[in-house]
């Protein structure tokens, strides 16, 4: 996980859960135990959570305390699942929502 | 319905204050935050704050958060954490949503505390993944120990702005440029020497054309602008980021007082839509008090008075103290707020454009449109003074509520005087013991100890470094100058950590003399 801090100048070592692992559109990845999903992909390198509805333009983190909805995705089959403020456990699915689905727009 | 004589309304640095103070005299209090985490914003600054001793000065936020934590457990303040206030209505009744529960309270007396919430810009491309706000990346590096971006340009120049670039570095990001609309940064200027030194180009009067990218952002183009904020033709730069970060300012977070039925005012000064409150916090409904961002944008230590005095004013208004012990209180807390709203950045100065500072002395120009002072100017200031031997060079050259400096020297070689919005300034015959506690302190990393000549040729410079590696005795490399640009080569002949320079660990580097009063920062070459 090239993303991580390894050690901070300030805060030193920053504290995490149990490493475990998810899924991402059925990849496995690697995160920490109740580190919000969206810390865990963006630690992976994965930037788009949804595509908009109407323009199936990309959306990413924003705001990261849970106001934009930006970063909503269809969590364990939940759609709408702000991912900032969502911690994450093993197992858990996670799926790029397009619209309101986990299908991609041409499956719809 | 559940009863509290006083409900607050965010554990931010306020509401903490407020609940604190109002527990203290004996009401039954609760707190509500919709974080997981209480502190506000405390939480995710991770930098020396200014101030003076009364205001917890030179102490991180965090651990500020932390401290005001532990004084609301003593007094018997309960928290509610994942608790997010969706109501408020006039008879003080407080509806809260808790997890997947919506429960309703009613409070004697209320107070809102619920600080502010970012300002967007738009520009084509804003909505791509990879432009974020200023908060997200502090929430990511500070709070769940991930990289916001590696390269990143910075959109904003105010505190905030300029904080987070120079967190952003030191988690090791790159920030690629600092970029602002305005014609002049709008922060404090050490904040932005401190950015500037290490290398980061400001560019005032430019804003961002468009973000680009088509799955996420992988470029940024910026251009000038002209006074009436157009973009001039022919003055594009394109960066390769794949982070913009935005910093354009906050805004109270006012909706439960409108709500309520308080009267309300769109004071710019303030930052947009306040309750209209008198000065300790009272809102236009008895028994509904606000303080802290909510009622204007300021600092955390101004938000900690204004708390103080709503709570006090709360316990007063249920009849928990009487109204003579009511002033004695108010009056300190009066007196303390005065002194932080002194100076160029006091909220009655905002917008206005300042050319001396109360001493008289011309500010620096080239501060206000790049960042870093020149070195032609750098010697106008009182606290930049040449000396035989180790001696204190304090680079603080605009009239900021701060003075842990002055507490900081044993010596007496570092005065502000009463004051506490005057420069500091380096006190005629005093003796300097190269301890290194002024230099660890200064919460703008604004003071070097620098020995200009040590009879070889040579000069020494030490400076504060809150960055990992940190370089070991014998290290070469260059001094940059206060432009962040290569000035000279530079050898490191001392590194000095210590439990009371809490994590500013002071560089000593050797550079040619003529260097001496130049070279400000190191980089390994
Ligand atoms: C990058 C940066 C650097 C800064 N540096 C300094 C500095 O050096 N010195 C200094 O003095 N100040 C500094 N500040 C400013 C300081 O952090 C703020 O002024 C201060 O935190 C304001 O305190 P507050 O209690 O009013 O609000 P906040 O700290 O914002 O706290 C408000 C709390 O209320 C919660 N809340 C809001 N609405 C609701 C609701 N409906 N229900 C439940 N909870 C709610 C929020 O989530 C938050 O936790 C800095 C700020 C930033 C962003
Ligand atoms: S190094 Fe020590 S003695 Fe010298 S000015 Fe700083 S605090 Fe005072
Ligand atoms: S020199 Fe003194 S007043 Fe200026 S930032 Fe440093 S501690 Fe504050
Ligand atoms: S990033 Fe804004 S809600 Fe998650």
């Amino acid at each position: 996980m090239a993303e991580r801090i390894k050690e901070h100048p300030i805060l030193g070592d920053i504290k995490k859960g149990e490493p475990v692992k998810f899924t991402f559109d059925g990849k496995e990845v690697m995160g920490y135990e109740g580190e919000p999903i969206a810390a865990a992909l963006k630690a992976a390198g994965l930037m788009v959570h949804r595509y908009t509805k109407k323009e199936h333009k990309p959306r990413g983190i924003f705001c990261a305390i849970g106001r934009c909805t930006d970063c909503v995705m269809v969590v364990d089959g939940v759609p709408n699942v702000r991912t900032c403020i969502t911690p994450l456990t093993a197992g858990m699915e996670v799926k790029t929502q397009y619209g309101v689905s986990d299908k991609p727009f041409e499956e719809q | 319905m559940k009863r509290y004589d006083l409900i607050v309304v965010g554990a931010g640095p306020s509401g903490l204050s407020a609940a604190i103070e109002a527990a203290k005299k004996g009401l039954k209090v609760v707190v509500f935050d919709e974080n997981e985490k209480p502190g506000g914003q405390l939480f995710k600054q991770i930098h020396k704050f200014f101030g003076s001793k009364e205001h917890r000065a030179k102490v991180r936020g965090f651990v500020i958060g932390q401290q005001l934590l532990d004084e609301a457990d003593e007094a018997g303040v309960k928290v509610v954490l994942n608790a997010t206030v969706i109501g408020l209505y006039q008879d003080k009744e407080v509806v809260v949503k808790l997890g997947g529960e919506v429960v309703h309270y009613k409070g004697d007396a209320v107070i809102i505390a619920t600080g502010a919430a970012e300002n967007m810009v738009t520009f084509p491309g804003w909505t791509l993944p990879g432009v974020i706000g200023a908060g997200a990346a502090q929430t990511m590096m500070n709070l769940h120990g991930v990289l916001p971006g590696k390269r990143v340009l910075m959109l904003g120049s105010g505190n905030v702005g300029l904080v987070v670039s120079f967190q952003l570095e030191q988690c090791g990001c790159e920030v690629v440029a600092l970029v602002d609309a305005a014609p002049r940064v709008g922060g404090y200027g050490v904040h932005a020497a401190k950015v500037a030194r290490t290398g980061v180009p400001f560019y005032l009067s430019h804003t961002i054309v468009e973000a680009e990218g088509d799955e996420c952002v992988t470029g940024v183009t910026i251009a000038e602008v002209d006074s009436s904020f157009k973009f001039i033709p022919g003055t594009e730069k394109h960066f390769d980021v794949d982070t913009i970060c935005l910093a354009v300012g906050l805004s109270p977070m006012s909706q439960l007082l409108k709500m309520a039925g308080c009267k309300m005012e769109d004071n710019p000064k303030r930052g947009g839509q306040v309750p209209i409150s008198d000065s300790y916090g009272q809102t236009s409904v008895p028994g509904i008090f606000v303080a802290g961002d909510v009622s204007g944008i300021e600092e955390a230590s101004s938000a900690m008075i204004e708390g103080r005095m709503a709570g006090n004013v709360a316990a007063e208004y249920l009849g928990y103290i009487e109204k003579d012990a009511l002033k004695e209180e108010l009056d300190t807390l009066d007196k303390a707020l005065d002194g932080l709203r002194q100076g160029m950045f006091a909220p009655s100065n905002r917008g206005k454009l300042i050319e001396k500072t109360d001493e008289g002395i011309e500010v620096s120009q080239s501060l206000l449109k790049n960042g870093y002072i020149a070195d032609e100017e750098i010697e106008r200031f009182p606290g930049v003074v040449r000396k035989v031997g180790v001696h204190p060079v304090i680079e603080c050259t605009q009239n900021i509520p701060c003075n842990p400096c002055q507490d900081a020297c044993k010596k007496g070689c570092i005065s502000i005087g009463k004051n506490i919005t005057s420069l500091p300034i380096v006190v005629d015959g005093s003796e300097c013991i190269n301890c290194g506690m002024c230099v660890a302190n200064c919460s703008g990393q604004a003071i070097f100890l620098v020995d200009e000549d040590k009879g070889d040729g040579s000069a020494e410079i030490t400076l504060p470094y809150e960055f990992l590696p940190l370089p070991e005795e014998g290290t070469k490399g260059f001094g940059l100058g206060r432009d962040g640009k290569v000035v000279c080569e530079a050898v490191v002949t001392k590194c000095r950590s210590s439990k009371a320079f809490d994590k500013t660990h002071l560089l000593t580097i050797k550079v040619p003399k003529e260097y001496a009063m130049k070279a400000r920062f190191f980089k390994v070459s």
